[in-house]
């Protein structure tokens, strides 16, 4: 009898420790596929906008880490991408990672400037050939999806009365409500767009954005998970996490449009 | 002796008990500990590890030898045209007529005149309510947002009441030219008519002046109004966000 209850605890041990190495080898081989990610992705972009050979040659190479050529070609791709939006007619986003200034610009119209009182940058971008970040840049991005603790429409909806008697005339709407700014902009080529509000004096404004990250980080660990289970290399998302003054938060999500375009310039 | 020997018997299951309970206790801390490491590696570990990727960075040189080159200045001297031709052109999209800049979240007003501000203010716009009738009819208070120009201009407009003025009172609506849809004096001195049906005009409910609680219209005060109207001509841009 005795020795029956130990050949079981046994056993379950044996169970235990085999469930933990599968889990731990996993977890590993997790950690480095979702390493593995950031070259993936640097490695498509490098496909997707490397400099066309025949080009390379009209010209010494060594012009394209020139220092007063990359500057000149940092204006060339902010400006092209900002023509293109403009031609639209649309509302869109400028972010100018050098002054730290996020706009509004309707038709080639600043409407609204936001200073950022702190800005982060995915290492994708700051790390890759210049060339090819330049000639990505120079095409604006385009919003995907969006993922924010505000509503884009605050709409509310009033059902008509049925006749003069139930008839109430509007309130004063409550203006002191004052909801946390924090949202997320995913573009059309994996970019993704963090902005925070820079305001934190309450505790509930934390707790907002510790739950917020969480959420996000959650949402981007599930589908890495999915990927890697299906031994493939999760996809990698460059990012810029920006913390602006939460009226101006407010103000560029409500303006741009759903589907809208963002011009950077680093 | 033999007292001593009987309490050491009775208490060694008592012992056995209580380092099996710390034992179980033990093992879920530890159990705990090592799931909040696996969560804490996966979900703030691993994106930090993604970010300590190498790249190959471009090394940005300052070859005096290469500024020499005749290549490189004709390249460069190229490359600035074409900036100063963007550059233009990117320029031409900021009107130097007068516009005026509505910013619909904050219910606040910007004119500009040789792209300068020169006046700023409150203002209210669209309320987002979504007026609905039993019969599935429905009606979005908001001010659209992007680029409009002045179709017209009118002194001592009449509000031509539309369908939604009725249902929201709960009143029946009248036929298109009925007197009733007639109202004199609600909408200041001015109007400026942006298209669709949307004006900017002024209003008597002046303590709402930096809410949103309009129909879809921009309304302002007696005084910034007198002055918007007299700087925007028909064709003025009006750039609302």
């Amino acid at each position: 009898m005795e020795t029956e209850i130990i050949n079981n605890t046994s056993g379950i041990k044996k169970t235990f420790i085999i469930l933990i190495i599968i889990f731990s080898v996993f977890i590993f081989y997790y950690a480095i596929m979702s390493m593995m990610s950031p070259a993936r992705k640097l490695s498509a972009i490098n496909n997707e906008f490397s400099v066309n050979p025949v080009e390379n040659t009209l010209v010494d190479e060594r012009i394209f880490s020139d220092s007063t050529y990359l500057k000149l070609l940092k204006e060339k791709a902010f400006l092209q991408s900002r023509i293109v939006m403009a031609e639209t007619d649309s509302i869109y986003l400028t972010i100018n990672l050098t002054d730290s200034t996020a706009n509004i610009e309707i038709s080639g119209v600043v409407v609204h400037k936001a200073k950022m009182s702190s800005v982060q940058t995915s290492k994708i971008l700051i790390k890759g050939d210049e060339n090819i970040i330049l000639s990505m840049l120079s095409s604006p991005f385009t919003i995907s999806n969006a993922y924010a603790t505000i509503r884009k429409e605050p709409v509310m909806i009033k059902m008509a009365p049925k006749d003069t008697t139930e008839y109430k005339p509007d309130i004063m709407p409550d203006t002191s409500i004052v909801e946390p700014v924090n949202y997320i902009l995913e573009m059309t080529n994996g970019t993704r767009i963090y902005v925070y509000q820079e305001e934190k004096e309450k505790f509930s404004d934390r707790m907002n954005l510790f739950i917020f990250n969480i959420k996000d980080r959650l949402r981007d660990t599930w589908s890495s998970l999915k990927s890697v289970a299906l031994l493939k290399v999760p996809e990698y998302h460059p990012f810029i996490k920006m913390r602006l003054p939460r009226a101006d938060a407010k103000i560029i999500y409500r303006a741009i449009p759903r589907y809208g375009q963002v011009g950077i310039y680093r | 002796m033999g007292n001593d020997e009987i309490i050491n018997e009775g208490s060694q299951p008592e012992v056995e008990k209580l380092r099996r309970i710390l034992r179980n206790l033990l093992i879920i801390f530890i159990s705990i500990l090592v799931t909040l490491s696996l969560i804490i590696f996966i979900l703030f570990l691993v994106p930090v590890l993604k970010e300590v990727t190498s790249g190959q960075r471009t090394v940005i040189t300052n070859n005096l030898e290469l500024k020499q080159d005749a290549s490189y200045k004709k390249k460069i001297s190229l490359m600035t045209r074409n900036i100063q031709l963007l550059s233009r052109k990117y320029s031409a999209y900021t009107s130097g007529q007068s516009y005026i800049v509505i910013n619909t979240t904050d219910n606040r007003f910007f004119l500009y005149r040789n792209k300068k501000l020169i006046r700023e203010g409150f203002c209210s716009s669209g309320s987002y309510t979504m007026l609905q009738t039993e019969g599935d009819k429905k009606w979005i208070f908001k001010t659209p947002k992007g680029k409009y120009w002045i179709h017209g201009k009118t002194t001592n407009p009449v509000w031509k009441k539309p369908d939604w003025a009725f249902v929201e009172e709960g009143l029946p609506i009248p036929s298109k030219d009925d007197f009733s849809r007639y109202e004199y004096g609600v909408l200041g001195d001015y109007a400026l008519a942006i298209g669709d049906g949307y004006l900017i005009h002024g209003t008597i409910y002046k303590r709402f002046l930096g809410m949103p609680v309009t129909h879809g219209c921009v309304r302002l005060n007696d005084e910034d109004l007198e002055v918007i109207f007299n700087t925007l001509s028909i064709g003025s841009k009006v750039y609302i966000f």
